[in-house]
């Protein structure tokens, strides 16, 4: 590879890093938080490539027709700078989809960052206010104030079939919401879900898997201080179809 | 790409080939993605994928730049009566220095490769140049900081990282300065730039030419660890992590094969909660040491014979240590 396509290349990384920030796609592979990061990365490298593809411009009409290639950086060129297409096609055209409940389930299937119960604060005031769904899982894994204990409240999350490993639920049949966790990029998320009881639940098992759903309903919380989370049966009383929210992820 | 592709049409060649190969894919776009997202397991790669390079390309800029600057404004010379005289003063320096990089491990592989500089006789800069690589991804304070949050009842966890993490830098540091081989580094840096003179071009090439370099090799990394991600069942970790011993091997192997940041690997060895603390210590300690994306940029920019018996011996070295480290810390297996 020439050094002109190299600095198309680095080019094209910046020129798609900030593709992927304007159309807001980057939210599917790392946290919002990273916006900034990701803008200042576009700069940096496009002013590295304009800074490069001028440079050789001016020095290509100092010296005439000389190939730039003669003396610039030729201590080591090689073929490897051609994976960057990889990541250009896959940012640029390919947009690959947020993960979902189909994506092969990463080595942590366990959402907690605290491993013995404790008190949590209580819910937020209202009829029935709407909770993550990874924090349904702790709060009914872990608290010791019982919180959930007889409120409503609402999550949203994703159809997925029920796992049969669970233990908990009709044997593995019928439908749990899933929502996918993510911690600082795609390579580290994992899955949180809900088992989905009560007679509604069936309706919830008509819609085709990953339907967006917005539940409410009500927890029984078992905590404990096993190793590992159960997943809690959330017992549905109502429930709508939505649109795939912004940020397909929780954090 | 046009205006680039236009600017110099005479040099026929792989500029040619990367348009029409991009126009190619512009045109089959619909085809590529529907034909990406009908396959569950490919999507979830490519997304994997993304992940790691997304996340990693900030740091990366941000590496670069530093390692521009040291090319433009560090003379070898200044760098060299910075540093201590004596070896063992001077990886010292680096190992404690690796707590001002404020990034995660990707953005250090450039800034040690231009602090390592190519004068082959100076094996005191070298040593400090690879203990500052091992030490600055895991002892800055940004990781310490998410490592205590992501450990809230277990304070030792952060001693027990940053002193494992430390006296792994030291003593591969020390272990170049006693056994490393300057043929071994195939990969040479680039002469001063053309034009030679102005700090603006020397910056711009140096950070330009490593950002190249590494990127490259940042996506073969983050494709491997990417396809172990979708190929290796989970199943066969969490087996494998049932006993002590196996368990500190499954885990220092997983910190290799998952590449993840060192900002964030803490959380996800915080949710590890069937384990004990010790093998999660050991991951903690070997990931931001050595993984396969480092592995990969390792290769890129000291060279292949390099990358083949440094990455090994820091990962035994980095096992060991937190492993020690560890039953010191957190008072055995618990």
């Amino acid at each position: 590879m020439n050094r002109e396509t190299e600095n198309v290349l680095l080019l094209l990384t910046g020129v798609c890093t900030a593709i992927i920030v304007v159309t807001g796609t980057y939210t599917r592979y790392v946290k919002p938080s990273l916006m900034p990061w990701l803008v200042v990365t576009a700069i940096v490298l496009t002013t590295l490539a304009i800074g490069a593809i001028v440079r050789d411009i001016r020095a290509h009409r100092r010296r005439g027709d000389i190939d730039l290639d003669d003396d610039i950086d030729h201590t080591h060129r090689s073929g490897v700078v051609w994976l960057l297409v990889l990541p250009v096609v896959l940012l640029g055209f390919v947009v690959p989809p947020a993960l979902g409940a189909r994506a092969a389930e990463p080595p942590v299937t366990d959402t907690s960052r605290e491993a013995l119960t404790r008190s949590f604060p209580p819910l937020p005031a209202g009829r029935a206010p709407e909770l993550a769904l990874p924090e349904v899982v702790i709060r009914a894994n872990r608290d010791s104030a019982q919180t959930l204990e007889g409120r409503l409240i609402t999550v949203i999350g994703f159809t997925m079939k029920a796992e049969n490993t669970t233990g908990m639920g009709p044997q593995g049949a019928g439908t749990d919401l899933g929502r996918v966790v993510m911690i600082c990029c795609a390579a580290d998320a994992h899955l949180a879900r809900l088992h989905l009881g009560g007679p509604l639940a069936a309706r919830a098992g008509a819609y085709a898997e990953e339907t967006w759903l917005r539940v409410e309903g009500t927890v029984d919380p078992q905590p404990s201080d096993a190793a590992g989370l159960s997943v809690p049966s959330l017992m549905v009383t109502a429930l709508t179809p939505i649109e795939a929210p912004q940020n397909p992820y929780v954090f | 790409m046009t205006a680039a592709g236009r600017t110099r049409r005479r040099s026929a060649g792989s500029t040619e080939i990367l348009v029409a190969g991009l126009v190619v894919v512009a045109l089959f776009g619909g085809a590529v993605r529907s034909f990406v997202v009908s396959r569950p397991d490919l999507a979830t790669a490519a997304t994997v994928f993304l992940g790691v390079f997304v996340q990693a390309l900030p740091f990366l800029a941000l590496g670069v730049v530093i390692s521009g600057l040291i090319a433009a404004y560090i003379s070898p010379d200044r760098l060299a009566r910075w540093l201590p005289r004596r070896t063992g003063a001077a990886i010292l320096t680096a190992g404690v220095g690796g707590a001002a990089l404020p990034g995660c491990e990707c953005g250090a592989v450039p800034v040690a490769r231009r602090l390592f500089g190519d004068e082959a006789a100076n094996d005191r800069r070298g040593a400090a140049a690879l203990t500052f690589m091992l030490a600055a991804p895991a002892i800055n304070p940004v990781v310490l900081v998410s490592t205590a949050v992501a450990f809230p009842g277990e304070p030792a966890m952060v001693g027990a990282r940053f002193t494992a993490s430390l006296v792994t830098a030291i003593v591969m540091g020390a272990a170049w300065s006693k056994w490393g081989r300057v043929e071994w580094i195939t990969r040479l840096l680039p002469r001063t730039p053309h034009g030679g003179g102005s700090k603006w071009a020397v910056f711009t090439e140096a950070a330009r030419h490593d950002f190249l370099r590494a990127a490259s090799y940042l996506v073969l990394g983050a494709a491997t660890a990417a396809a172990l991600n979708v190929l290796v069942p989970p199943v066969v970790y969490e087996h494998l992590a049932g006993q002590l011993l196996l368990g500190i091997l499954t885990m220092a192997i997983l910190a290799v094969v998952l590449a993840l940041c060192s900002e964030a690997d803490a959380f996800v060895a915080a949710s590890l909660t069937m384990l004990p603390l010790l093998p999660r210590l050991v991951f903690l300690v070997v990931g931001p040491a050595i993984d396969v994306k480092l592995f990969a940029m390792q290769a890129g920019m000291f060279g292949r014979a390099f990358a083949l018996r440094f990455a090994p011996a820091t990962f035994v070295v980095a096992t060991v240590v937190a492993t020690g480290v560890g039953l010191v810390f957190l008072g055995g297996a618990r």
